[in-house]
């Protein structure tokens, strides 16, 4: 008889401090005792924030970790300008050296372009764009392969970005790029937003779905709205997602994505509240066992 | 309008940007609504050529799409910028009264715009006042405010039904109430059908767009349980489509096909068959 596995549970960083620096890492200890295995570290500002001084946190509290981006117009690998491109470039190398030396098999986010540039191009800009962005991309993505990171990119919804919305469009621009270790991150929020079906979207995706992030419909907690939880666990099981899920909210002092994100009223009695109910309502859905399902 | 006890539909024209009304008013009265939203510009639209096509066509207005932009917003810290706004709601009373149009959309501050310019209190006190001073002189004229929330990445202002509601209440005003639109409430609200539900009695208005802003039908959300909520809480009021192509600022493309016959023809179909679904498990007492 088939079993599912336990899918592992994560926590963002946006949840607990922001941006997270050394000096925030003694919140390690509360994430462990909300019950996360992972701790999905962004790196907002790389200047206060260091690998080894992070990897030696999560040890002590036996915590996986995860790395991503955040991408502000500094850091733009689809910009017309060469040095913007290259400072996108940069930034996102710099991610992956901090992966590798943390022991995170990723590097996620937005990549391709910065997060709440939301314009309308005309077709031709904006192929120029996608083809600046997947050239740029493919590079990272080659440096990534040396240090056996991967890279998952994210849609988000059309008021974050005019680039990349829909799981649809996230697959053409994986295919464009061309390297086996380029996914994509799928987040529930932006999906509730494009997709015309969470299952479908994720079922489409397959085996590009390298990473997986949870948020409600108004980014509170995990259960208190509307998204379709068995159905979307479900579909991730039909695909045999190998990963783990990353619960995200932002504290409204995020900086560098501040305009994007958009928060103006608390989606939770508190962000320590969301990171605990979230498991409490999570765990039984990622729970390993026996296959309900047809597969065997 | 159509049979008592059964919802009127509408179909906002705003998508139907640069094309002439005359067209759009026949469009949407061949495809079987009672009526069609007009876009809030008295200056480019002539009110008395709308009631006219709308006459001659059996339709009616539903309401006025209010256009907020920065030189019209209600909670402005300038006193003359909220005169400016005030004036402005004014002049769509005029234009929908000119039209027998019932309700002109309220939102208190410009789209698009996330950043207070003020203290939040004070902001919440020139929205009282301001939409008051408005709402006073609609009052004699036939004509009624709804209150629209906008998802967070369009107002910072008003986002949930709830805090529509409580504004509302702090006016005072009796010509009108809240509005609710499926789009923005399927990113903002814990359940559609209990925020729409929880505005029993104030609900004036109320836009259906699936989660992605086309026609219902093709996303997920699921209207089933929404109508059965306003049939529910006894609206009687208008049901108004406003879809909008998938773009930040849906207002800046050109021409979107799929909007003008394609999801006209589309929406009033998919809704009609919900409501008569609703309708008829209610009278048969089934759940389904």
């Amino acid at each position: 008889m088939a079993t599912t596995a336990t899918i592992p549970l994560g926590l963002s960083t946006f949840v607990l401090a922001s941006p997270f620096s050394d000096a925030d890492l003694g919140l390690f200890g509360k994430v462990r005792s909300f019950g996360y295995e992972q701790v999905e570290v962004c790196i907002e500002d790389p200047g206060t924030l260091t690998a080894p001084a992070v990897a030696k946190a999560a040890a002590e509290e036996g915590l996986s970790v995860l790395v991503c981006g955040a991408f502000g117009p500094d850091r733009d690998v689809s910009n017309g300008d060469e040095e913007r491109r290259r400072g996108g470039i940069d930034y996102l190398r710099h991610c992956v050296d901090f992966a590798a030396a943390v022991g995170s098999t990723l590097v996620s986010g937005p990549m391709y372009a910065p997060t709440g540039q939301a314009r309308l191009l005309d077709p031709p800009a904006r192929s120029a764009q996608w083809a600046r962005a997947t050239e740029s991309l493919a590079k990272v993505a080659e440096y990534a392969r040396a240090a056996k990171v991967r890279l998952a990119v994210e849609p988000l919804n059309r008021f974050e970005t005019d680039l990349v919305n829909t799981v649809e469009q996230g697959v053409r621009l994986c295919t464009d790029i061309g390297a086996d270790n380029v996914g994509l991150l799928l987040d529930t929020f932006h999906m509730n937003i494009e997709e015309k079906s969470l299952p479908a979207a994720i079922t489409a995706a397959g085996p590009r779905v390298f990473h997986f992030q949870a948020s409600e419909n108004d980014r509170g907690t995990p259960g208190s709205g509307h998204v379709a939880w068995p159905e979307v666990i479900a579909a991730l099981r039909g695909i045999d997602y190998p990963g783990s899920i990353v619960v995200e909210s932002f504290l409204p002092t995020v900086k560098e994505i501040a305009r994007a994100v958009s928060l103006w009223r608390p989606v939770a009695a508190s962000m320590d509240a969301l990171a605990a109910d979230s498991v409490r309502f999570l765990r039984p859905l990622l729970q390993g066992g026996p296959s309900s399902g047809g597969r065997s | 309008m159509t049979a008592e006890g059964r919802f009127s539909y509408s179909y906002n024209s705003l998508v139907y940007a640069g094309e002439d009304i005359a067209v759009s008013v026949d469009r949407v009265a061949r495809f079987g609504y009672d009526a069609i939203e007009i876009v809030g510009e008295p200056e480019q639209i002539d009110a008395k050529r709308v009631a006219k096509l709308t006459q001659d066509a059996g339709i009616g207005v539903s309401s006025i799409c209010s256009i907020y932009t920065p030189e019209r917003d209600l909670i402005h810290p300038d006193p003359d910028a909220r005169k400016a706004a005030i004036q402005y709601v004014k002049d769509l009373v005029d234009f929908a009264a000119t039209m027998e149009c019932p309700t002109v959309v309220v939102h208190p501050t410009a789209n698009m715009k996330i950043k207070a310019l003020a203290d939040p209190a004070q902001e919440w006190r020139w929205a009282i006042d301001s939409i008051r001073t408005a709402g006073e002189y609609a009052a004699p004229r036939g004509v009624s405010f709804s209150l629209e929330c906008w998802n967070r990445f369009e107002s910072y202002f008003l986002n949930r039904l709830e805090q529509a509601r409580r504004l509302w209440a702090e006016t005072g005003l009796t010509n009108g109430g809240v509005q609710g639109d499926t789009f923005h409430m399927n990113v903002e609200e814990s359940s559609l059908a209990d925020a729409y539900r929880d505005c029993a009695g104030v609900l004036q208005h109320v836009h259906f767009a699936d989660s992605d802003r086309t026609a219902p039908g093709g996303a997920h959300i699921d209207f089933v349980p929404i109508v059965d909520a306003l049939v529910e809480i006894g609206y009687d009021k208008y049901i108004s489509f406003e879809l909008l192509p998938a773009l930040a600022d849906p207002f800046s493309g050109g021409r979107h096909e799929e909007f003008f016959d394609r999801y006209t023809e589309r929406a009033i179909r998919v809704i009609r068959a919900v409501e008569d679904l609703v309708r008829a498990r209610r009278t048969l007492g089934g759940k389904g």
